[in-house]
């Protein structure tokens, strides 16, 4: 069943899908199903997002400014919406990254203190 | 607003390109198209859950979703017009009834006083041993004024009546005289004119008025020109010097304002007579206790300087707001916890119909939730329903506080301090606006959480009605607690209605039927002089008594149970040299001769007075049993001697019955003592004073209505310019002078009627479900040979189950409320507040209602036919 798939994942702190969603784009721009893609494969499948979810975040993007949208033609020739990086947008994705990493980094202090300290 | 438009038009189609492209995928990687489909869906999530993420993105979500609810909502009432208005009036008359009282509490006790900054506004009090608030004299007040340093300024008061007989017809105006400086002690400014100058602010200086702004309307027709312009007030012309601010009213609604230096000599100058009030503005950030802790040594000071008249008196400083709201600030809150217990009530039957609906309902919710509603988003559709139908009831509720107000005052009139800023105004609204929203959200939040949990499958399957079991647990709980409620309020209501009653029977020592009394400003020509006062009033009541159907009449300064006070101290015997304060004081009744006679007081030894009791003959006085009894013990009073201050020591000639002089629960504490004394005995300078009080006093068989024109043809006889006024009945004095139980009872028993309604239609609501939910279960008992009556006394059975538990929940929140009212006020006499006469009767009342309610749902059940009822199985 689909709920019981969905508690197994590894779910998604909030804001990160709109970082992971930045960053996928910085590249090229790309459609919604490519962008879901894309963070699947880059996380070799351990993060799958919630496909619907795209759309709320792609949205918030958009209203913010930080990505653009523009209609284009997918590789098999249909009409498609395709997303892209603004300038702010890439701006942002550099504060947002560096935010992420300060995060990372601190909880990642908490959950393995060195050894040393372990010890006194 | 078009690029969110944009935005969202193309979304639809981007997710159904996104679940194409997932499909092609899919199948890319061996699964059947079917199957493709089927994965991609599953992977996308909840569509319209992405769809309406995807709008908030882009909208204030939660309005729109609020109209949506809303006409839905609107649609879904319409659909049951029934139950809509049912609970639109059920919560209009909780709402209106709330909001009646509370506009009454915000106007009495929350709203400030309307001077500036009147949190430092006081009043100041003497006091003696036992009496907390006494008068003060004008020369002590001119100490005070002199000495305190913890005030920014101090006026001085005294009210009085005053006679208007020009420009126009002749008026009797309520007035008072103040010092200069009362304006601006209460900072309020004159909207023409200024307060008295110096000059005329002293004994013999210009003659100097100030009026308000209703007197400036209705006889200057609101004309600049009046300042300057003279009136005749008792006789004397003065001259308008200013004219007030609309509305302003300080303690009673005065029309004409005069310098209390130039009013009467005799409050004036003497220490000893205690006729004025102070009122003080407390300097910034100067406390209650730090002036009274000054004011203490002020008045210490006084009573070294001048120990004969001022020994053992003290100060007592009272809040302003106080002072003018005094105890009925408890009636108030108590009356505010009853109606709020008449909302809960309401608010009980609504919650149980909106169960019994969420039942009938529970397969449009199951299907919402199928179409992936989440659940947050059905609790809140249910709540709008609520609050949609608490607003609306709110709406209706403040017509109807609007309507519940006026119909107090009008039942009311004077029960009430600062009735005029009582009204419907801004803060009331919030208030109204504000109890409705709890009021939706508090009944709304159970049956709306309970309709959401709906179970998808089953109320799906088997075309079910979704009307199996509603919530009978719930429901019952609710209508004891309504029962146990409605009990609390009966009781209440009951045990005032009991003090009431005990109150009409307790004997005032006077007769008071067929006695009206009423006021006459006698004319200036016919008061110049002590004597010629004496004249006019013998000749007035003369002509009174020649009126057919009276059959006694004559006049008293003091007229029982109207709150007027007239005390003073007294010696046995000759004057002591004790200080006037340590002096036994007694309450002074200045009358005529017959007044004893009119008013049916017993004559218990001795003689009352006669017209041959005169100013030139010995000074006599009758006292009443209790003084008899507490000084003369076991002697004759009769023959002894009695000292009154400011008078003559005078010989007793004769004792009279006690009469409840403060009230007819009043134990007597207060100046039992009451001493009689000839109006025309008093001493010259005296009469003038105490003829402005007069009341005249009728004994007749006839109404107001029929005596009252002769009345008054009579007096107009004498002269043009006598207004006969403040004219009552006995009966409607002592009425009013139980208004302080009365106006809780008339509301408790208005409330506790309501509660008992609403309650009976709750019971009468969950019964009458409970035995359409169980027509088969009836039917089959039936066909099993139960008897109708049987069926009958289950149905029965059933409510007076409810009603048993609610009664004894009741009982015991009962014992604690009239615990309350004992607590805080001094509502009840004659009755405890464990009366189990009261106790027992509304229990019996309240059962009564609740079999009356069950009695038509019973009678349904019994007339069921058992073949109908198995074979719509």
């Amino acid at each position: 069943m689909s709920t019981k798939e969905q508690n197994e994942r590894i779910e998604l702190l909030q804001g990160t899908l709109d970082l992971l969603i930045l960053r996928t784009l910085r590249l090229r721009p790309a459609h919604g199903h490519a962008v879901a893609k894309a963070i699947e494969f880059n996380s070799d499948d351990v993060l799958q997002v919630e496909q619907g979810s795209l759309y709320p975040a792609l949205h918030r993007l958009i209203k913010r400014g930080w990505i653009s949208v523009e209609v284009g033609t997918s590789e098999n020739n249909r009409r498609a919406k395709f997303y892209s990086l603004t300038a702010t947008g890439r701006r942002q994705l550099a504060v947002e990254t560096s935010k992420w990493e300060r995060l990372a980094e601190a909880i990642g202090r908490i959950l393995r203190p060195p050894a040393h300290e372990g010890k006194s | 607003m078009s690029r969110r438009k944009r935005m969202l038009e193309e979304l639809d189609q981007d997710i159904r390109d996104h679940i194409d492209i997932e499909t092609q995928d899919n199948i890319g990687r061996g699964m059947s198209p079917e199957e493709a489909r089927y994965a991609a869906l599953r992977k996308l999530g909840n569509v319209t859950r992405v769809t309406e993420e995807t709008r908030a993105v882009w909208s204030f979500i939660w309005i729109e979703q609020l109209f949506q609810d809303a006409s839905c909502g609107v649609r879904a009432l319409r659909k049951n017009p029934g139950f809509a208005i049912v609970v639109v009036l059920t919560l209009a008359l909780g709402i209106g009834a709330n909001t009646a009282i509370f506009s009454v509490v915000h106007g009495v006790v929350l709203a400030p006083l309307p001077y500036s900054e009147p949190n430092r506004l006081v009043m100041v009090w003497e006091s003696r041993p036992h009496v907390k608030t006494l008068s003060t004299s004008y020369p002590d007040f001119m100490d005070w004024q002199r000495n305190a340093r913890s005030f920014e300024q101090m006026a001085a008061l005294t009210s009085r009546n005053y006679d208007l007989t020009s420009p126009g017809t002749p008026q009797h105006l309520d007035g008072m005289e103040i010092s200069s400086g009362f304006f601006s002690t209460l900072g309020v400014n004159l909207a023409m004119g200024h307060d008295f100058s110096p000059s005329e602010d002293m004994p013999h200086g210009a003659s100097a008025v100030v009026i308000s702004d209703r007197l400036w309307r209705n006889r200057f027709a609101s004309s600049p020109q009046a300042l300057g312009k003279s009136i005749r007030l008792d006789g004397a012309e003065c001259t308008i010097i200013g004219v007030l601010p609309p509305g302003f009213r300080f303690l009673v609604d005065a029309d004409v304002y005069t310098s209390l230096a130039q009013g009467e000599p005799l409050f004036y100058d003497d220490r000893t007579i205690h006729a004025i009030v102070g009122i003080a503005r407390l300097k910034p950030g100067v406390s209650i206790g730090q002036a009274a802790g000054e004011m203490s040594a002020v008045q210490e000071n006084l009573d070294r300087l001048y120990p004969a008249v001022d020994r053992n008196l003290g100060t007592n400083i009272v809040p302003l707001k106080q002072e003018i709201v005094g105890d009925v600030g408890g009636t108030l809150l108590l009356l505010l916890g009853a109606v709020g217990i008449v909302l809960l009530i309401a608010c009980a039957n609504v919650a149980n119909l909106l169960l019994v609906r969420s039942a009938a309902r529970r397969r449009e919710f199951a299907i919402r939730s199928a179409l992936g509603a989440s659940r947050a988003r059905m609790v809140r559709q249910l709540l709008t329903e609520s609050v949609l139908l608490a607003m609306t009831g709110g709406i209706l509720g403040l017509i109807v506080a609007k309507l519940g107000v006026r119909l107090m005052f009008a039942e009311f009139p004077q029960s009430l301090p600062r009735a005029d800023s009582i009204d419907v105004n801004l803060t009331v609204l919030f208030f109204a606006f504000g109890i409705s929203l709890v009021v939706g959200i508090a009944f709304g939040l159970a049956p709306a959480l309970k309709s959401s949990r709906a179970d998808v499958q089953g109320s799906l399957k088997s075309g079910d009605r979704g009307s199996t079991r509603a919530h009978p647990r719930g429901q019952s709980a609710l209508v004891m607690i309504q029962m146990a409620l409605t009990l609390a309020l009966l009781v209440g209501a009951g045990l005032l209605l009991r003090t009431i009653g005990d109150l009409r029977k307790v004997n005032p020592g006077f007769n008071t039927q067929h006695v009206i009394t009423f006021k006459v400003g006698l004319s200036p020509s016919l008061t110049q002089s002590a004597s010629s006062i004496r004249i006019a009033y013998q000749q007035l009541l003369d002509r009174i008594r020649q009126i057919p159907g009276v059959e006694t009449a004559d006049f008293t300064n003091i007229v029982p149970l109207s709150e007027e006070d007239n005390g003073g101290p007294f010696w046995v015997g000759p004057q002591e040299s004790t200080s006037m304060q340590d002096a036994p004081h007694a309450l002074y009744f200045e009358t005529g001769p017959d007044y004893l006679q009119t008013m049916e007081i017993p004559l218990l030894r001795g003689r009352f007075f006669t017209p041959a009791d005169t100013p030139d003959s010995e000074p006599v006085v009758v006292i009443n049993s209790v003084l008899a009894h507490t000084y003369f013990r076991d002697r004759d009073p009769v023959g002894q001697t009695i000292t009154v201050a400011h008078w003559h020591t005078a010989r007793v000639i004769g004792v009279v019955g006690s009469v409840r002089h403060w009230g007819l629960g009043d134990p007597g504490t207060y100046n039992p003592s009451q001493i009689y004394i000839s109006f025309y005995q008093l001493s010259d300078q005296w009469i003038p004073a105490f003829a402005r009080a007069l009341s005249v006093a009728v004994r007749t068989p006839l109404d107001v209505a029929t005596i009252m024109p002769a009345v008054r043809n009579v007096v107009y006889g004498t002269g043009k310019d006598q207004p006969v006024y403040d004219v009552r009945t006995m009966q409607q004095i002592v009425s009013e002078s139980m208004s302080s139980q009365r106006l809780p009872m008339v509301l408790l028993a208005v409330f506790a009627t309501l509660a008992l309604m609403l309650a009976s239609i709750g019971i009468y609501g969950v019964i009458s479900y409970s035995v359409t939910q169980r027509v088969q279960e009836i039917g089959v008992r039936m066909a099993l040979g139960a008897e109708k009556g049987q069926i009958f006394q289950m149905v029965i059975g059933q409510g007076l189950r409810m009603a048993v538990v609610g009664l004894t929940i009741g009982a015991a929140a009962a014992l604690i409320l009239t615990r309350l009212l004992v607590s805080f006020s001094h509502l009840l006499y004659g009755v405890g507040p464990r009366d189990p006469v009261t106790f027992a009767s509304v229990s019996l009342v309240l059962t009564g209602a609740a079999v009356l309610a069950c009695y038509i749902p019973a009678r349904r059940a019994s007339r069921v036919d058992p073949m109908v009822a198995l074979r719509d199985e």
